[in-house]
């Protein structure tokens, strides 16, 4: 398994510098540069030409795609364009941010997704199915940032009980976790609808297998036929998407993070976009491309740890 | 059940109880703007309103406006206690305060730092803003606190450039040669106010100045939150986590603020203008039929009803009325789709034309444009409208695309500066001396000129009053109207003035400024 992993891990470079090389190119392909959207209504011919001088965009585009890619393979990703802070530093700093969001949601998907999944798959075409199945399209249906703000104007501004400015204080983990709950809340509804979704079709799947007419016929109590034997072997497919849901959920960070002034990463990549500031913009997608990969590969080797009968090669 | 009950209560008891002793007690003062981060905090390339909130409280000029009105008639002495010219307008001397400290240990101000601020403020490689101190021939240091600038010929407005605004902010000479680069993140000013700290993508945090000549500062500590998201603002505004917030430039929102209990809606000037500009190089706007076709179509009484009556002021020239040289001594094309059909006829589209053209996302040119669109189209004018990203706008319109051209801003409260960048040759945009000239106009170089070296003041205003009475026959642009600035401020924080205008285009905290428990 980790010769397979080690592979893994080589077969992902190419993947990552086609990644970065596609954004290097389709960036500067937009219109507005850095210096246009740095300089607003005072730009004039000149200035602009001068702040591009200063970013180093005067270059022609080869000769900056080799200075990016040799700075790359030396672990350099450059500085700001706009700020002239090193990436790394920014990145160091708002990607726990991002990470606490992303592992926040699941954690609430999970907690939630898994016996939805389960009461709805148990109490098929009943009441609780139809209310299950209804709230979880809803929740796959409405976009974070409309619910990300639902939820503030409830829970943080009808009834005053979290906050909603912020990512808190980083090294007090009260101040944390009492900043990322709403954030979290709005990405572990999302996600506790595809969960349940998933586990549900599962569960349905498992019920009508022959090991767990067996398990009833030998007389066995319904919660073990339940947990035991069909609940174990639905989870297995569940937990190959978590790892898919993982990158959803890094994705879905992005617009969290802008309503909830999160200093993540999701937000850092807005504001590169919007600013143009491609230095930035390439480090993220290169962060958000590894992890990416990274929660694939997880769950690939998880996959041989549920379930024995596959192997890798 | 014991357990489980405990960690429920120590979870939400380290949810619920954030609040830090010693945090109660400062008087802090929470501001959110419509940005997403910084550009730059040496007041030399600050240009952003985010730049002029985070620079202003912590830098001075060697003038300054009145806290609550930019009316450049009546700057008054700020780091320079007082000044003397010649006859001829080109010596001037001024006489610093003396004891005036800079930020954490940087020193006395000095004159050497002016001469070193204002001589970078005038080096393109230093500023962005050297085009304003072109006629600065020299600057010397007399003594310690005597400074005399020497200009190459008269311009409109010495005390103008040398105030609190852009290349006018005095630094520190030895923390920008100590800092470098990094003075654009960690600047030395005189202000009430220093940096703390600088979070990228997330605020701007400042503290009181315990040296600042004017007094301490009523406040310990301001931040200055980032906040695009408008939806994100006013909810934290609503929450009480932010005590000051930029607002939606828009009737409704201003309405909707009002009825928020503890709410003061503050609304000033100068604004921004927003002209249409025609592009007088490029067929069918090169006809003067076509363009007074145009003005005509377009109901601006209707437009500021949109906007609302509130936010919006009337412009009916070029350069606003609260400028130096503003005037309304223009002619007027009133709204008639009558006449807008008749010329049009006359000038050969009696079916109407097509027009197309590229417009930013930002609401404060799109809404309005949007507007535009429609009272053109029931004369005929088809217009087409890409929307598209605002800094690629910018970059468009400089490359010369549009056949008109909506621009909204706010310059130095004097005629010069708009007179330059929209109506002087040299403006022309795709020139190498291009600022934002994008109706190609040439006709008024000579007023223009003649105006910048008019040392009597009447005459210097009847020579820009005639510019822009030639602007507007010319149909050269058509001001629509001014859109005020909108914020929304919690009463119990209390600014210490009465906002009326400001060059910062923000609701600037000063000394004053206090906060009640």
């Amino acid at each position: 398994m980790l010769k397979y992993a080690i592979r893994r891990m080589i077969y992902v470079l190419p993947t990552l510098w086609a990644v970065v090389t596609f954004v290097f190119f389709l960036i500067r392909i937009v219109p507005g540069g850095p210096a246009v959207a740095a300089l607003g209504s005072y730009a004039t011919a000149e200035s602009i030409r001068q702040l591009e001088e200063q970013m180093g965009l005067d270059k022609p585009i080869l000769v900056q795609y080799g200075i990016f890619l040799k700075d790359l393979c030396q672990g350099e990703l450059g500085k700001s364009l706009i700020t002239q802070k090193p990436i790394s530093q920014e990145i160091a700093r708002a990607l726990p941010y991002t990470l606490d969001l992303a592992i926040g949601g699941m954690v609430i998907g999970i907690l939630f997704g898994i016996p939805t999944g389960i009461i709805t798959a148990l109490r098929r075409n009943r009441p609780p199915d139809y209310i299950g199945r209804i709230l979880s399209l809803v929740g796959i249906s409405m976009p974070e940032f409309y619910l990300g703000i639902l939820l503030m104007y409830i829970l943080a501004i009808k009834l005053p009980f979290f906050p909603v400015l912020g990512g808190g204080d980083f090294s007090n983990l009260g101040s944390r976790l009492y900043h990322l709950f709403l954030p979290a809340l709005t990405l572990g509804i999302i996600m506790t609808a595809f969960i349940s979704r998933m586990v549900r079709s599962s569960m349905l799947n498992v019920l009508r297998e022959d090991y767990v007419r067996t398990a009833r016929a030998k007389g066995l109590n319904e919660r073990v036929v339940i947990y035991k034997h069909a609940l174990r072997n639905a989870l297995i497919p569940t937990v190959t998407v978590i790892g898919i849901y993982m990158s959803i959920l890094m994705g879905g960070s992005v617009l969290t993070e802008i309503i909830f002034s999160r200093p993540g990463l999701g937000k850092m990549m807005v504001f590169a976009v919007k600013d143009r500031d491609y230095i930035a913009l390439q480090s993220v997608i290169i962060i958000f491309s590894a992890f990416v990969f990274l929660f694939n590969l997880i769950t690939d080797l998880l996959y041989s740890l549920i379930d024995p009968r596959i192997e890798y090669h | 059940m014991r357990s489980s009950k405990f960690l429920l209560i120590f979870f939400v008891s380290i949810m619920v109880g954030m609040v830090n002793p010693a945090l109660a007690q400062e008087k802090v003062v929470k501001m959110a703007l419509k940005a997403s981060d910084i550009r730059s905090l040496d007041p030399h390339y600050g240009t952003t309103t985010i730049d002029y909130a985070c620079i202003d409280p912590m830098f001075n000029g060697l003038v300054r406006f009145k806290p609550e009105d930019i009316n450049p008639e009546k700057i008054e002495p700020d780091l320079a206690e007082r000044w003397d010219r010649s006859k001829d307008g080109l010596v001037w001397t001024f006489y610093l305060r003396k004891g005036v400290k800079f930020h954490k240990g940087y020193g006395e101000m000095t004159a050497e730092d002016v001469k070193f601020s204002l001589e970078k403020a005038a080096n393109k490689a230093t500023s962005g803003f050297a085009g304003d101190y072109a006629a600065l021939a020299k600057v010397e240091a007399l003594d310690k606190y005597t400074v005399r600038l020497t200009f190459k010929s008269a311009i409109p407005s010495v005390l103008g450039i040398l105030t609190n605004y852009h290349g006018g902010y005095i630094v520190s000479k030895r923390a920008v040669e100590e800092k470098g680069d990094k003075f654009k993140v960690d600047p030395i000013g005189t202000g009430p106010f220093m940096l703390k700290e600088y979070i990228p993508k997330e605020k701007v945090v400042e503290v009181r100045n315990p040296d600042y000549f004017r007094g301490k500062s009523k406040l310990d500590r301001i931040e200055l939150w980032f906040m695009p998201d408008a939806s994100s603002r006013e909810m934290a505004f609503r929450k009480g986590e932010i005590d000051i917030v930029e607002g939606e430039r828009e009737q409704a929102w201003v309405n909707k603020m009002r009825q928020v209990p503890g709410t003061a809606i503050e609304i000033f000037g100068p604004g921004e203008t927003l002209v249409v500009h025609f592009n007088m190089a490029k067929k069918p706007l090169d006809d003067i039929r076509v363009r007074r076709a145009i003005c005509h179509a377009i109901n601006i009484d209707e437009l500021m009803k949109f906007l609302g009556p509130d936010v919006t002021e009337k412009l009916v020239s070029a350069i606003p009325m609260n400028y130096l040289g503003g005037t309304d001594k223009v002619p007027k094309y009133e709204f008639s789709p009558e006449k807008a059909k008749k010329l049009l006829t006359e000038a050969g589209y009696p079916k109407g034309l097509d027009l197309s053209m590229v417009i930013t996302e930002m609401s404060d040119y799109r809404r309005p444009m949007e507007q535009v669109q429609e009272q053109l189209r029931r004369v005929g004018i088809n217009l087409k409208m890409d929307v598209i990203a605002h800094s690629a706008f910018h970059e468009q319109i400089r490359k010369d695309v549009n056949p008109m051209v909506l621009y909204v801003c706010a310059r130095f409260p004097t005629a010069d500066p708009m007179l330059t960048q929209f109506y002087y040759s040299k403006s022309i945009v795709g020139t190498p001396t291009a600022i934002t000239n994008f109706s190609h106009y040439n006709k008024i170089d000579d007023l223009i000129e003649k105006a910048r070296v008019e040392p009597d003041a009447k005459k210097q205003k009847d020579i820009w009053a005639e510019a822009q009475k030639k602007i507007i026959e010319d149909a050269v642009a058509l001001p629509l109207c001014i859109t005020k600035f909108v914020f929304a401020r919690k009463i119990n924080v209390d600014l210490g003035y009465e906002m009326r205008s400001t060059l910062t285009l923000v609701t600037t905290i000063k000394e004053t400024t206090d906060v009640r428990k």
